[in-house]
C-alpha cells in the first residue's frame, strides 16, 4: 500500500472513532454538558477527516474549512453553553429528560426506568472531623485503610 | 329646449342619480333629511315628462296639418344608446379561425329607449304618482331608522319603472320588470324584523317568479319565432305569421307574465299580503304603478295580441274571474288595505278584460282606467294610510268609527277617492269604467260576441260589488259612532301636512282627469298615435251610437247607484242587518268563501307549497346525511394520518437524535446499493 494513503486511513480510521464516539455519547447520556462535549467530539472527528483528506490531496481547502469549523464551533460553544444555562436555571437540573414535556399532547409522558439496587456494602464511614482543639479518636481498623493518617 | 331624447334619458336618470345619492350619503350626511334628492328628482321628473308629452302632442299635430303623410301612422322617436349583446351570426371560430354561420341571425340586443304616446302616457303617470307618494313618505315615514334606505329604494324603484315603460325591445323590458320585482320585494319587506313582512315580501317574490318564467320562455320564442327581440321588428314581421300557433304559444307565455306581475288570477295571491310594507309603497307600487307593469306589457304587445284572437279571449277570461273575485272577497274582508288590495286586483281585471276586447276602443279604456285607477287607488291607499298614521296602526275597520270629524281633509279625500272609484257621474272612475263597459258592449255585437255578452254582464255585475265594498269601509271608518282603538291614545289627530297635501292633490285629480280626457278626446286621440296600436286603426272601428252611449251610462249609473245605497243603507243603520244577511248569504256558503279568500292559500299551500317544500326537505336530508357525512369522513383521513406520526413527537431529545441516525444510515445504504 502506498504510504500516503496508508497514512489517510490512518486518519479517516482516528476521525471516524472519534466521531462514533461522539454519537454513543450524544445518545447515552442525559448531562447536558457532556451531550454537548459529545457533540464537540463528533465535531473534531469530522474536522480531522477534513485535514486528512487536504493533506491527501495536496491543497488547503479541507484545512481551510476545519479553521472554519474551530471558528464556528467556538460561537457555537457559546451559545450552546448559555442555553444550557437558562435551561438549568428553570429547571435546576441538567437532565434533559427535565425537558421532555415539550413532546406533542396527549402522549404518555417519559417516564425514567427505575434505576437498579446499588450494592449497598459500603464500608466504614470515613470518620467525621471533631471538634476544635480535640484529639481525633481512632476507630479500631483505621490503620487499616489509611495506614499514613 | 329639450329635445324628445334628452328628456327621454334625463326621466329615469334623476331618480336613479337620487338614489345612489341617498344611498351613499343617507347613513352620515342626509340622515333625516334623505328625502330631499329623491323628491327633487322625481318633481323634476315628472316636470320632463309632462314636457315629453306636449312635444309628442306637438308632433302629431304637425301631422296632421301636413298634408303629406298618413294620418294613422304613429309617432315614435327611439334613442339608442349602447350596443349591450351583439352576437353576428358568422363569426370566426376562436381556435383554428373558420368561419362559422349557424344561421340564428344577428343576436343584437341594444340598450335603447322609445318615446310613443304609450310610453308618455304611462311615464307621466308614473312619475306624477311617485312624485305625490315620495311628499307624503316625509310625512308618514319620519322617524324610522330606514328612513333614507325608503327613499334609495323608492329612486330605484321609479328609475326600474321608467325604463320599464321605455325600453325598446323585450329583453330590457325583462330587465327592468324584475327591477321592479326586486324593488318591490324590499319594500314589501322594508321591516323586515317582523315574520309577516318578511315572508309578505318572499311571498310575491316567488309567485313573481312563476309569472317571469312564463315571460322568459315567451320571449325565447319570440327569439326563436321572429329573429329579433326589437318591438319595431317583431310588430312589423308579426303580420307574416298570423294564424301560426307559435303566436298563440306567444302571447299566453306573455300573458302568465302579465298574470304574475299584475295579480291576475290564478297568480293574485301576493298582492294582500304586500300590504305588509308601509302604506305608501302599497299605494305606489302595489295599487297604482308596478302592478300595471303587465296592463302596460299586453297593451305594448297588442299587435302580438290581434294576431292570436284565442289568446285575446283568454285575456278578456281572465280579466273578467279576476274582476268578479276580486270584487266578493273584498266584500268582507275586515283589514282596510287588503280590501283596497282585492279592489286592486279587481280593478286591475277590468283593464284585462278592457285589453281582451281587442279593439282600439277597448285598449284606449283599458289604459284611460289604468290611469285614472292610479289616481284615486293611490289617494284611497294614503288615505287609509292617513288613518292609520293617526290610529296607532290600527287599520281593522271594525275598530273604526266615527273618524269623520276627527280628520276633515282625509275624510273629505277618501270621500272624493270613494265616489270616484264607485264611479259617481262627473268624476273620473266614472268616465273609465264607462268606457270599459261601452267597449265590452260594441265587442259583443262582434264576432265571439257571446263570451263578451257574459263579460259585459259580469263587469256590470262587478260594478255594484265595487260600489258596495268601497263604502262599507268608508261608513264604518268614517261614520257611525266614534271608536278610537286603544293604540292611538288620546290624541288621534289629522295628519300633518306633508301627507294631507299630495291627499288633496289626488282627490283634485281623482274628481277632474278623467272627464278632462273624456271631454277633450285627447286622452284617446293621443294613444291612437302609438305605432303598436297602428294594426288596430286599420282594421276601423264601428262607431257607437249616442244612443248604445247613453244607455251603457245610464245602467253603468243606475247600478253605482244601487250598490252605494245598499251600503248606506246595511252600515248606516244597525249592525242586525249585516249579521242576518251574512247569515243567509252562508246558506250557500257564500259568505265563508268570500272570508276565507276562496281558500287560494289553503289549496296552494296543499297543492303547490307542501309538495315542493317536502322536496326540498328530502333533498336537505340527503345532503346532510349522505353528502356531508361523506366529506367529513374525507375531511378525518389527515387527522387519522397525524395520529399514527403523532407518537414520533416523544419530547426526548435522544430519541430524536437516534431517529436521525437511523435516517442518516437507511440513506447512505440506498445510496450504496
Amino acid at each position: 500500500m502506498h504510504p500516503e494513503i496508508a497514512l489517510l486511513n490512518d486518519f479517516l480510521l482516528v476521525g471516524a472513532a472519534l466521531f462514533g464516539v461522539g454519537l454513543i455519547g450524544f445518545v447515552s447520556r442525559r448531562n447536558m454538558i457532556v451531550m454537548f462535549l459529545s457533540v464537540e467530539i463528533m465535531l473534531q472527528g469530522v474536522s480531522l477527516s477534513l485535514a486528512a483528506w487536504g493533506r491527501f490531496h495536496n491543497d488547503f481547502g479541507g484545512q481551510a474549512l476545519v479553521l472554519f469549523i474551530i471558528a464556528v464551533a467556538a460561537c457555537e460553544a457559546a451559545v450552546a453553553l448559555a442555553l444550557i444555562l437558562t435551561l438549568f436555571h428553570r429547571r435546576c437540573s441538567l437532565d434533559i429528560a427535565a425537558w421532555h414535556f415539550l413532546r406533542e399532547a396527549n402522549q404518555p409522558p417519559f417516564r425514567d426506568a427505575p434505576l437498579p439496587e446499588e450494592p449497598s456494602e459500603r464500608l466504614e464511614p470515613w470518620p467525621h472531623l471533631p471538634p476544635a482543639g480535640a484529639r481525633p479518636e481512632k476507630f479500631g481498623e483505621e490503620d487499616k485503610y489509611r495506614p499514613k493518617v | 329646449m329639450f329635445d324628445v331624447q334628452t328628456l327621454l334619458i334625463l326621466i329615469p336618470a334623476l331618480p336613479l342619480a337620487a338614489a345612489l345619492a341617498t344611498a351613499a350619503l343617507g347613513t352620515r350626511l342626509l340622515r333625516d333629511r334623505s328625502h330631499v334628492p329623491v323628491v327633487t328628482a322625481l318633481v323634476l321628473s315628472f316636470a320632463a315628462s309632462v314636457l315629453l308629452v306636449f312635444q309628442l302632442q306637438e308632433r302629431i299635430e304637425e301631422r296632421a296639418t301636413q298634408p303629406g303623410s298618413s294620418q294613422s301612422a304613429g309617432v315614435e322617436e327611439v334613442v339608442a344608446r349602447w350596443s349591450w349583446i351583439n352576437v353576428p351570426d358568422a363569426m370566426p371560430h376562436p381556435v383554428d379561425g373558420r368561419v362559422e354561420t349557424p344561421g340564428w341571425g344577428n343576436f343584437n340586443i341594444e340598450v335603447s329607449l322609445r318615446a310613443d304616446p304609450l310610453t308618455a302616457v304611462m311615464l307621466a303617470m308614473v312619475t306624477c304618482i311617485s312624485a305625490l307618494v315620495a311628499i307624503y313618505s316625509i310625512g308618514y315615514m319620519r322617524g324610522d331608522p330606514g328612513y333614507w334606505r325608503f327613499f334609495a329604494y323608492v329612486g330605484l324603484f321609479v328609475f326600474s319603472m321608467t325604463m320599464l315603460v321605455s325600453a325598446n325591445n323585450f329583453l330590457l323590458l325583462y330587465v327592468f320588470w324584475e327591477l321592479v320585482g326586486l324593488c318591490s320585494y324590499l319594500l314589501i319587506g322594508f321591516w323586515y324584523e317582523r315574520p309577516a313582512a318578511a315572508a309578505a315580501g318572499k311571498k310575491a317574490f316567488l309567485v313573481n317568479r312563476i309569472g317571469d318564467v312564463g315571460f322568459a320562455l315567451g320571449i325565447f320564442l319570440i327569439w326563436t319565432t321572429f329573429g329579433t327581440l326589437d318591438f319595431g321588428g317583431v310588430f312589423q314581421s308579426v303580420g307574416q305569421h298570423a294564424g301560426d300557433w307559435r303566436v298563440t304559444a306567444i302571447c299566453l307565455l306573455l300573458l302568465i307574465g302579465a298574470c304574475g306581475k299584475s295579480a291576475q288570477f290564478p297568480l293574485h295571491v301576493w298582492l294582500p299580503d304586500a300590504m305588509e310594507g308601509p302604506t305608501p309603497v302599497s299605494a305606489l307600487i302595489h295599487a297604482a304603478t308596478m302592478v300595471t307593469a303587465g296592463v302596460y306589457m299586453v297593451a305594448r304587445c297588442t299587435p302580438l295580441f290581434a294576431a292570436a284572437p284565442d289568446a285575446q279571449y283568454v285575456v278578456a277570461v281572465v280579466g273578467g274571474v279576476t274582476a268578479l273575485l276580486g270584487a266578493i272577497i273584498a266584500i268582507t274582508q275586515t283589514d282596510l288595505k287588503r280590501i283596497l288590495a282585492y279592489s286592486t286586483i279587481s280593478h286591475l281585471g277590468y283593464m284585462f278584460v278592457a285589453l281582451g276586447t281587442g279593439t282600439l276602443l277597448g285598449i284606449t279604456a283599458g289604459m284611460f282606467h289604468l290611469i285614472t285607477h292610479a289616481f284615486f287607488k293611490a289617494l284611497l291607499f294614503l288615505g287609509a294610510g292617513s288613518v292609520m298614521h293617526a290610529a296607532g296602526g290600527v287599520i281593522d275597520i271594525r275598530r273604526l268609527g266615527g273618524l269623520r270629524r276627527r280628520m276633515p281633509v282625509t275624510y273629505w279625500t277618501f270621500l272624493a277617492g270613494c265616489l270616484s272609484i264607485a264611479g259617481v257621474v262627473p268624476l273620473a272612475g266614472f268616465w273609465s269604467k264607462d268606457a270599459i263597459l261601452l267597449s265590452l258592449h260594441d265587442r259583443s255585437g262582434l264576432f265571439g260576441g257571446g263570451l263578451f255578452e257574459i263579460l259585459y254582464l259580469t263587469t256590470l255585475l262587478g260594478v255594484v260589488l265595487i260600489d258596495f265594498y268601497m263604502f262599507r269601509p268608508f261608513f264604518l271608518v268614517f261614520h257611525g259612532k266614534e271608536k278610537i282603538p286603544p293604540e292611538a291614545g288620546n290624541h288621534l289627530h289629522e295628519s300633518p301636512g306633508s301627507m294631507t297635501a299630495p291627499l288633496v292633490v289626488l282627490a283634485f285629480g281623482s274628481v277632474v282627469v278623467g272627464a278632462y280626457f273624456e271631454w277633450t278626446h285627447g286622452f284617446a286621440h293621443f294613444l291612437s298615435f302609438t305605432p303598436s296600436f297602428e294594426c288596430l286603426a286599420q282594421s276601423g272601428h264601428t262607431a257607437i251610437g249616442t244612443a248604445d252611449k247613453w244607455r251603457v251610462a245610464a245602467i253603468g249609473s243606475v247600478l253605482t247607484a244601487v250598490g252605494v245605497a245598499t251600503a248606506a243603507m246595511l252600515y248606516l243603520g244597525s249592525g242586525k242587518a249585516v249579521a242576518r244577511l251574512a247569515r243567509a248569504m252562508n246558506v250557500f256558503g257564500l259568505y265563508s268563501l268570500s272570508y276565507g279568500k276562496f281558500f287560494f292559500d289553503p289549496i296552494y299551500n296543499a297543492f303547490v307549497v307542501w309538495p315542493l317544500l317536502s322536496v326540498a326537505r328530502l333533498a336537505a336530508w340527503f345532503d346532510c346525511m349522505a353528502i356531508d357525512s361523506l366529506v367529513d369522513r374525507c375531511g378525518r383521513i389527515p387527522k387519522l394520518a397525524g395520529a399514527a406520526l403523532r407518537p414520533a413527537q416523544n419530547g426526548l431529545v435522544q430519541f430524536y437524535a437516534l431517529a436521525m441516525v437511523f435516517g442518516v444510515l437507511v440513506l447512505l445504504g440506498i445510496m450504496l446499493m
